[in-house]
């Protein structure tokens, strides 16, 4: 055994001892930081290029052939020993920094996300999508046109005659041109038949206009949706197994339709749809009072339909002899304030954003 | 409309309760809204459709009735009567408009005392909603909601020269109806008069000096059929709507008037008295019945409807409704009452309204293609969820506006100077005839009732048509625009703490978050001077080049119109412009391998430097140049200054100092040669 490492012994012994010694528990940062640049100086005192150990082993030249490899090992082990012993402090004292450092950054983790307020689809919007998403994966076109029409759109086209009821300027928006807003979407449905021919399926959403004072149930504007498929074979049965198709996939698979005789200048045989209440379930009972979407009686009342008229289907050049078709349509507004239960279907069309922000 | 169940019971024998009554009418097409009763009876209350005048009747309504209790109506013959010569008849009732009015009828009773109704037809009148007045007007008011025609009774006494005469009003001449209104009347109105003067509105209202009076004794009882476009227009022009006119201008029984004229002559007779005269009928032409054809009537409500019903039960359905097929034919006659069949599938209606609807399958049409969406649909939604994520919400206003907004507004709408605008004759919300040429005003009035209600901090946009054009009878044209409103201050969706002031900028970043989901190019905004926009902090919006909308902060004259006390910030586009524009194709760069060079410069320039001359500027040829960028812009004390980024890379080593040093002077000479600016040192 060479005297120099003999000498160092007990010194290493002394350091590795104060060094295995830290107790890092109930440390400050800055306690932790100041035990840490400790360390770290004891580092190079100990393993730098000035430290004894370094000049132990410069000396190895020195050793005789024999003693060499004893000498080199005992070097060895001594480094190995503190190396230890400063790699073991610095990761307590690393892993005890690292700790307080993170427990200074702690936060309330139930304080709300930094989020930009979204923005609102309108629910008129939402619907439309809606129904038109369904009638697209049903094989059926989306279909728009415009808005001021003439007469014969608005009216001629569509089997409603010069003195009809309807077709009196009380219901009907002019411009001092003689032109109509249209009043309803069913001028599409010529529009469409000219443009693309029979066969032909064609769902039709839109702005329509009638001369109503706005109330809780009316506004001079507003949407209706409009369907339309003609070919040959095409039966009464087709127009409710379509409509009642669409409903379920709106309001589930239990929904039911009901059809009830009626009279649009456009269609003949005609037909009214009403489908069974989502909210009851057609009980017409809805937690132990009167279901209000159905006001009790379990059925809503929803849009007009019926076969198209022959003298529609003439006036686009298609015979109603070889081609027939369905047609039916209802308004979107009134859908929509039944199935948020909105009061007042003026709301759509003030844009308060308390009303508009509550639809996503 | 009215129906009272026991006076049906009158008409048809039936063992429905009155729910089960209203159920099988509105199985058939008569709505029933709800059943009430009053005194011992019930009143079914009928929402009728327009086409089915002969059901304003409760004769009409049995009749609907009687397919499914498959059973006759209680109805007598008519009595067979021989007229009154038509000699003598014209010393009573001449009709000189007979284009007007299609038949007339008429009987004098002599001899009745006009008085109280007996209690029964009080009653009966009370529960379908009439008030009793007189014996005499009770029975021609009973008799027409039990038939369906409406009649008119005069003081034989108080007509001049105790006759009619049924001609058009002259112009300028006056009456005075049963309601005291003094109306005055025009030569294009059907009159009943007397041998002076008109004593009745025909088919609408009686005159109040020949009516039925406490004094009457001689009784002449009108029963007739108008044409209806007349009895329509003269109700509509006089303000003047009636029981009698609604029923007339919908279409009467031509050929039940001497029913319903027996039925009140008879009830008068036996609750008033007197005697009744001869029957006077002027009726020159004969209606002709309208005659459908059908080949085969159980195969065309199979076409249409689906429904298997054999010939024998469409035969029966339609015998019951008096629609009689012609023995051994194909041709079908359309009774008197029925004014809306016309063609075979009017028939297939009746057929399968009473055969049942509910008997219909329900099936799907055999498969078709595929469904499409209307051509841009899937990119308009998708500039909708933008707007929405940048806290935009979709608002929807009236496309009418009030006309104090002309002028107000530059209208990107215009393209040439001849675009007018689209009005309407009139209004519904007052003021507001203007189809909208913009959609700016309406979007102001959302903010300004936002902030009513103490919202200060509003994002909204609209996407919808304005009108403009047309004229010489040309349709207007509708381009679609996308607006946006803005004011106030970011938004967070979970703290009420206000964020960044919005300002020009966010409504900048609105427009290029849009064409950015749009793939397309991104806008380039030149300084505006747009009208409603505020000079200085307004700009043109420019979409590959085609003028597009314009954006900026609201001109303090709209926005004081609107009472906005707060910076707002507009912008409207020509949607069709963004979505005709066409999308920018993605083309792979390889990753750059060597390392880029950036030098910042920093610029003096004056208040009203615009940056986008600088980034025009700032370019060479050398392909050593990697583009420009803001760094920002500051200003202080009246000096302003622009810091911008240039970059430099290579493709294919690592630029030495020297190599980045000539580019970049390349580059700064360019910005001193277009506009004449150094670097700050
Ligand atoms: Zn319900």
């Amino acid at each position: 055994m060479d005297t120099n490492t003999e000498q160092l012994k007990p010194l290493i012994a002394d350091e590795i001892a104060a060094l295995s010694s830290i107790n890092v528990d109930g440390l400050s940062l800055d306690e932790c930081e100041a035990k840490r640049r400790e360390v770290a100086d004891t580092r190079i005192r100990l393993l730098g290029k000035k430290s004894e150990l370094a000049n132990l082993k410069k000396s190895i030249g020195a050793i005789t052939a024999e003693d060499r490899a004893a000498f080199a090992q005992n070097v060895q082990s001594l480094e190995r020993e503190i190396t230890e012993a400063i790699e073991s402090a610095e990761s307590s004292l690393d892993r005890k920094l690292a700790d307080l450092k993170n427990e200074a950054e702690r936060v309330d983790v139930t304080l709300p996300g930094r989020r930009i307020a979204p923005g609102s689809h309108h629910p008129i919007t939402v619907l439309r999508q809606r129904i038109e998403d369904i009638f697209v994966s049903m094989g059926y076109t989306i279909e728009d046109d415009r808005e001021i029409e003439t007469d014969y759109y608005n009216f001629d086209a569509l089997n409603i005659p010069e003195n009809h009821p309807a077709r009196e300027s009380q219901d009907t928006f002019y411009t001092t041109d003689g032109f109509a807003l249209r009043s309803q979407t069913s001028t599409v449905q010529i529009r469409a038949m000219e443009r693309r021919g029979v066969p032909i399926r064609i769902l039709a959403p839109g702005k329509v206009f009638r001369r109503d004072t706005p109330d809780m149930t009316h506004t001079p504007m507003f949407h209706q949706l409009e369907g339309l498929c003609v070919d040959k074979g095409i039966t009464m049965a087709h127009l409710k197994g379509t409509v009642t198709e669409w409903l379920k996939r709106l309001f589930g698979p239990d929904t039911v339709t009901r059809f009830r005789p009626s009279y649009f200048p456009f269609t003949e045989p005609s037909a009214e749809f009403d489908f069974s209440c989502f909210k009851c379930n057609g009980t017409g009972e809805f937690e132990g009072d009167r279901c209000r979407p159905c006001k009790g009686s379990g059925w809503i009342e929803l849009g007009g339909s019926g076969m198209v008229h022959p003298n529609v289907l003439r006036a686009c050049g298609v015979d109603p002899t070889v081609y027939s078709g369905f047609a039916f349509g209802f308004g979107l507004e009134r859908m929509t304030a039944m199935m948020y239960n909105i009061d007042d279907i003026r709301h759509m069309f003030e844009n308060d954003v308390r009303f508009l922000e509550q639809f996503r | 409309m009215n129906i009272s169940y026991n006076l049906l019971k009158d008409l048809i024998d039936f063992d429905l309760s009155p729910d089960e009554t209203a159920k099988a009418l509105t199985r058939v097409g008569l709505a029933v809204e709800g059943v009430h009763t009053v005194g011992g009876d019930f009143v079914l209350d009928i929402d009728l459709t327009s086409n089915r005048p002969d059901c304003l009747s409760h004769l009409g309504v049995a009749r609907e009735l009687s397919i499914s209790l498959d059973r006759e109506l209680k109805l007598r013959p008519v009595e067979a009567e021989m007229p009154m010569p038509p000699v003598l008849a014209g010393d009573v009732v001449r009709v000189d408009a007979s284009d007007l009015c299609h038949r007339f009828t008429a009987r004098i009773i002599r001899g009745v005392k006009v008085g109280p109704s007996p209690q029964w037809l009080v009653e009966r009148l009370e529960s379908i909603g009439e008030r009793s007045i007189n014996n005499v007007a009770d029975i021609t008011n009973y008799v027409m909601h039990e038939l369906g025609q409406p009649m008119h009774s005069f003081d034989l006494d108080k007509l001049s020269g105790n006759r009619i005469v049924v001609r058009r009003a002259a112009d300028g001449e006056k009456i005075t109806t049963l309601d005291e209104v003094e109306r005055e009347l025009d030569s294009s109105m059907l009159m009943i008069c007397d041998a002076e003067k008109p004593v009745a509105v025909a088919g609408v209202m009686g005159g109040i000096e020949s009516g039925i009076s406490d004094e009457t004794t001689n009784v002449l009882l009108e029963v007739a059929y108008f044409d209806r476009a007349s009895i329509r227009a003269t109700s509509r022009n006089l303000g003047l709507a009636t029981e009698a006119s609604y029923r007339f201008e919908r279409g009467v029984d031509i050929d039940n008037l001497k029913r319903a004229s027996d039925r009140a002559v008879e009830l008068i007779c036996e609750l008033a008295g007197g005697e009744k005269g001869e029957f006077i009928d002027i009726y020159p032409t004969h209606q002709t019945a309208t005659i459908v054809v059908s080949n085969d009537i159980s195969a065309s409500v199979k076409r249409l409807t689906g429904l298997n019903v054999d010939e024998v039960e469409c035969d029966r359905i339609l015998t019951r409704l008096g629609i009689a097929r012609q023995p051994d034919s194909n041709e079908y006659k359309s009774p008197s009452w029925r004014h809306d069949i016309a063609i075979e599938e009017d028939l297939v209606e009746e057929v399968a309204r009473h055969f049942g609807y509910e008997n219909i399958e329900s099936e799907l049409p055999p498969a078709y293609g595929a469904g499409e969406y209307l051509p841009s649909e899937d990119r308009i939604r998708s500039v909708r969820s933008a707007l929405s994520a940048l806290g935009f919400s979709e608002a929807m206003t009236y496309s009418f506006i009030d006309v104090e907004h002309d002028d107000k507004f530059d209208l990107v709408t215009v393209q040439d100077s001849n675009s007018g605008f689209v009005t309407l004759k009139d209004a519904v919300i007052e003021g507001a005839v203007r189809m909208r040429p913009t959609m700016l005003p309406g979007l102001l009035d959302a903010v300004r009732l936002n902030l009513n209600y103490q919202r200060r901090n509003l994002k909204l946009f609209e996407i919808g048509k304005a009108f403009i054009g047309g004229g010489n009878g040309q349709l207007p044209s509708e381009p679609r625009l996308l607006t946006i409103a803005l004011t106030g201050s970011e938004v967070f969706a979970s703290t009420v703490a206000d964020g960044r002031g919005q300002d020009l900028f966010d409504a900048k970043a609105a427009f290029e978050t849009v064409a950015s989901t749009l793939g397309i190019s991104m806008p380039e905004f030149r300084s505006s001077a747009a009208k409603h926009l505020t000079a200085g902090r307004a700009a043109d919006v420019y979409v590959d080049g085609v003028l597009a909308g314009s954006v900026g902060r609201l001109h303090d004259s709209i926005a004081s119109n609107y009472k906005l006390k707060r910076d707002v910030f507009v912008g409207e586009l020509l949607l069709d412009v963004l979505l005709s524009a066409s999308p920018e194709s993605v083309v792979y760069k390889p990753l750059p391998r060597f390392p880029g060079v950036s030098r910042d410069v920093t610029f003096a320039v004056d208040r009203n430097f615009q940056y986008s001359s600088l980034a025009a500027a700032a370019t060479t040829d050398d392909t050593l140049f990697d583009g420009s960028k803001l760094v920002g812009t500051f200003e202080r004390d009246g000096e302003r200054t622009i810091t911008i980024r240039l970059n430099y890379r290579s493709d294919d080593r690592t630029l030495t100092d020297n190599e980045v040093e000539a580019v970049h002077n390349t580059v700064l000479a360019n910005i001193q040669h277009s506009l004449g600016l150094s670097p700050k040192a």
